[in-house]
């Protein structure tokens, strides 16, 4: 970034002194930064704006009247909305530790590997759902969970068993969700931990395997603490975002599972969008983001403390 | 690295590892593609979803003919492919002349844009004061609805000015002392120097918009403007009789054409894959790798 700038000294010999100047000789970054800027400002600075609804009492039937702190003071006694938050941390952290571990045991295992071409074969294979869109995925477990010929019921009857609808069980459907989120993250998380493992030095085995440990050993020795910084800062990254759960949510759940699948950005869409309570449901948005804000700062702190920058 | 591959004691159980891991991944990659390939076997079956098979028992492509004949499933298609192109393309635009702004340490002001990007990575304003925008701007049921606001993204942006920096500086500043305004260097050298970086970025980009969803179901109600995702997202619970509040009154698509428009709206995204692949570690170790 310095040469850059250093850049422009050299071609102009030295660096403008009044800002004028300065700002006549950057005139078309301007002109180019203004699209962008008025983009920003629209979509992003308006609905920041926008949150001050949370104040009001405000649907489609009324215009907006300020009422102060009510809408939160509603909030912390709405029972779909306290459900709406226990749902939203179980399916996240679950999600969250279930991802994790399976990301980092497989990258283990496929850090196994030696060939090439076998390696990079299954890491190909193993990406693929990452590519899928979450409407696409709802839709392919949609069709194969489904009573009438999906192909896992079609396995349960063939055994011997009752077709189950699963995708409408409140028993199944967390169980479930998961599976799907794990079928589709699995391979993608691991290319974070490969790409550690690849920074251990084999001279740490090589040394290792002289003084006699085993493979095993060398597992629990040199590669975890080798990709620990990793696991870490990939911990508290999502850990940030736990509010965020939405999209995989929201093409999988149905009026019948809501009990167990509404998740805040899903109950802000039910109230916001459908019942067109906007006060109240920018106020339960506000609540997130804010909660969501804390976090991104904390974690910041956090990854800056385990390695030295920020991810910000 | 490569080790003897022999059952004779003292590797015996270092090649039963072995042997079992590759079963292991071989059994994994099933689990990952067996599900796309029921798919796929469905979508040529004309008695879809009624064999416990992959290869489809009654062969037919009508499904696909259907696709692209239906108006029903064609216009989505379409409407996809158009939201796609200029999604992708705008998105594209901002996201290189902002990044290339952005290394501009010595622009007045620079230190106020940055901030400007920043904060919106840290805060939003939520869903409903989103919608409400979209509504007050009269861009409901239009298109730019769903292209306009995805066409910011700063992560992208970010991604593209380290690409920018990993540069050879030397090159720039030699164009420099020949006299080539800052705005030459970007167009002459830097773009045509991050060609694989703007594509890569660019197919991200472009899958993201194939990908839109939730936009469409926010800002769409008329009929004639969904994307083949919503379309998909339909058909496919339509038929399963659970969300028939929200669903259109599309008439019901046989199996055969649900698994049919599952691949189609699949493809795009796979193509595009293996192009990009390269890049992958990159972005995503981005900031998250200790060097």
């Amino acid at each position: 970034m310095q040469n850059t700038a250093a850049t422009k000294e050299i071609k102009t010999g030295v660096r403008p002194h009044t800002l004028a100047a300065r700002i006549y000789k950057y005139r078309y970054f301007y002109l180019m930064m203004l699209p962008a800027v008025a983009l920003l400002i629209i979509f992003k600075y308006v609905p920041m704006a926008g949150v001050s609804l949370a104040f009001t009492k405000y649907t489609a039937f009324a215009p907006p009247k300020f009422i102060g702190w009510d809408n939160f003071k509603e909030l912390i006694g709405d029972a779909s909305f306290l459900s709406a938050l226990k749902n939203t941390l179980i399916l996240s952290l679950v999600n969250l530790f279930l991802g994790m571990l399976f990301s980092i045991g497989f990258a283990l295992l496929i850090n196994e590997i030696h060939r090439k071409l076998v390696k990079s074969v299954f890491q190909t294979i193993l990406y693929i759902p990452h590519f899928i869109s979450w409407v696409v995925t709802a839709s392919i477990f949609y069709l194969i969970l489904s009573p009438s010929g999906g192909l896992i019921n079609q396995l349960i009857v063939g055994l011997g068993g009752k077709s189950t609808y699963f995708m409408i069980s409140e028993k199944w459907w967390t169980p479930i969700f998961y599976l799907i989120n794990l079928w589709k993250g699995v391979g993608w998380g691991m290319i974070i931990y490969i790409a550690a493992l690849s920074g251990i030095s084999d001279e740490l085995y090589e040394a290792a395997s002289i003084d006699g440990a085993g493979r095993l050993k060398q597992t629990w020795y040199i590669t975890l603490p080798g990709i620990m910084n990793t696991i870490l800062v990939v911990l508290i990254l999502h850990l940030a975002s736990v509010l965020n759960i939405f999209q995989s949510v929201f093409v999988l759940q149905n009026d019948l599972v809501l009990n167990v699948s509404e998740v805040i950005e899903t109950y802000i869409y039910r109230v916001g969008l459908l019942q067109s309570d906007y006060g109240y449901s920018t106020a339960v948005g506000l609540f997130k983001s804010v909660i969501s804000m804390i976090l991104i700062l904390i974690t910041n702190n956090a990854c800056k403390k385990i390695k030295g920058e920020g991810i910000l | 690295m490569q080790e003897k591959f022999s059952f004779a004691s003292g590797y015996r159980s270092r090649t039963i590892f072995r042997v079992c891991n590759i079963v292991f991944f071989i059994l994994l990659s099933l689990v990952m593609l067996v599900p796309i390939l029921k798919v796929i076997s469905d979508s040529f079956d004309a008695k879809a979803g009624y064999a416990l098979t992959l290869i489809p028992t009654q062969f037919t492509a009508d499904a696909y003919k259907q696709v692209f004949t239906d108006k029903e499933l064609l216009n989505p298609l379409l409407i996809s492919i158009f939201t796609t192109a200029v999604g992708t393309a705008l998105c594209l635009f901002l996201t290189t002349t902002s990044a290339y702004v952005l290394l501009q340490t010595d622009m007045p002001g620079h230190k106020i844009l940055t901030w400007l990007f920043f904060i919106t990575m840290i805060f939003s304003g939520g869903m409903v004061p989103g919608y409400l925008l979209i509504k007050n701007l009269h861009l409901m049921n239009t298109l730019w609805s769903c292209i306009l606001p995805p066409a910011i993204s700063v992560s992208n942006i970010i991604l593209m000015k380290s690409f920018f920096e990993s540069l050879p500086q030397s090159l720039m500043e030699a164009a420099a002392i020949d006299g080539c305004t800052p705005f030459g260097i970007f167009i002459k050298i830097v773009l045509p120097l991050s060609k694989p970086a703007l594509a890569s970025i660019g197919l991200f980009i472009g899958v993201q918009y194939w990908n839109q969803f939730f936009n469409f179901v926010m800002y769409i109600t008329n009929n004639d403007l969904f994307n083949f995702q919503v379309k998909l997202r339909d058909i496919v619970l339509n038929s399963t009789d659970l969300q028939n509040s929200n669903a259109s009154d599309t008439a019901l698509m046989s199996r055969t054409v649900q698994n049919a428009c599952v691949i189609v709206s699949m493809i795009p995204p796979l193509i595009a894959y293996p192009f990009c692949q390269k890049y992958f570690t990159t972005g995503v170790t981005l900031g998250a790798v200790k060097e």
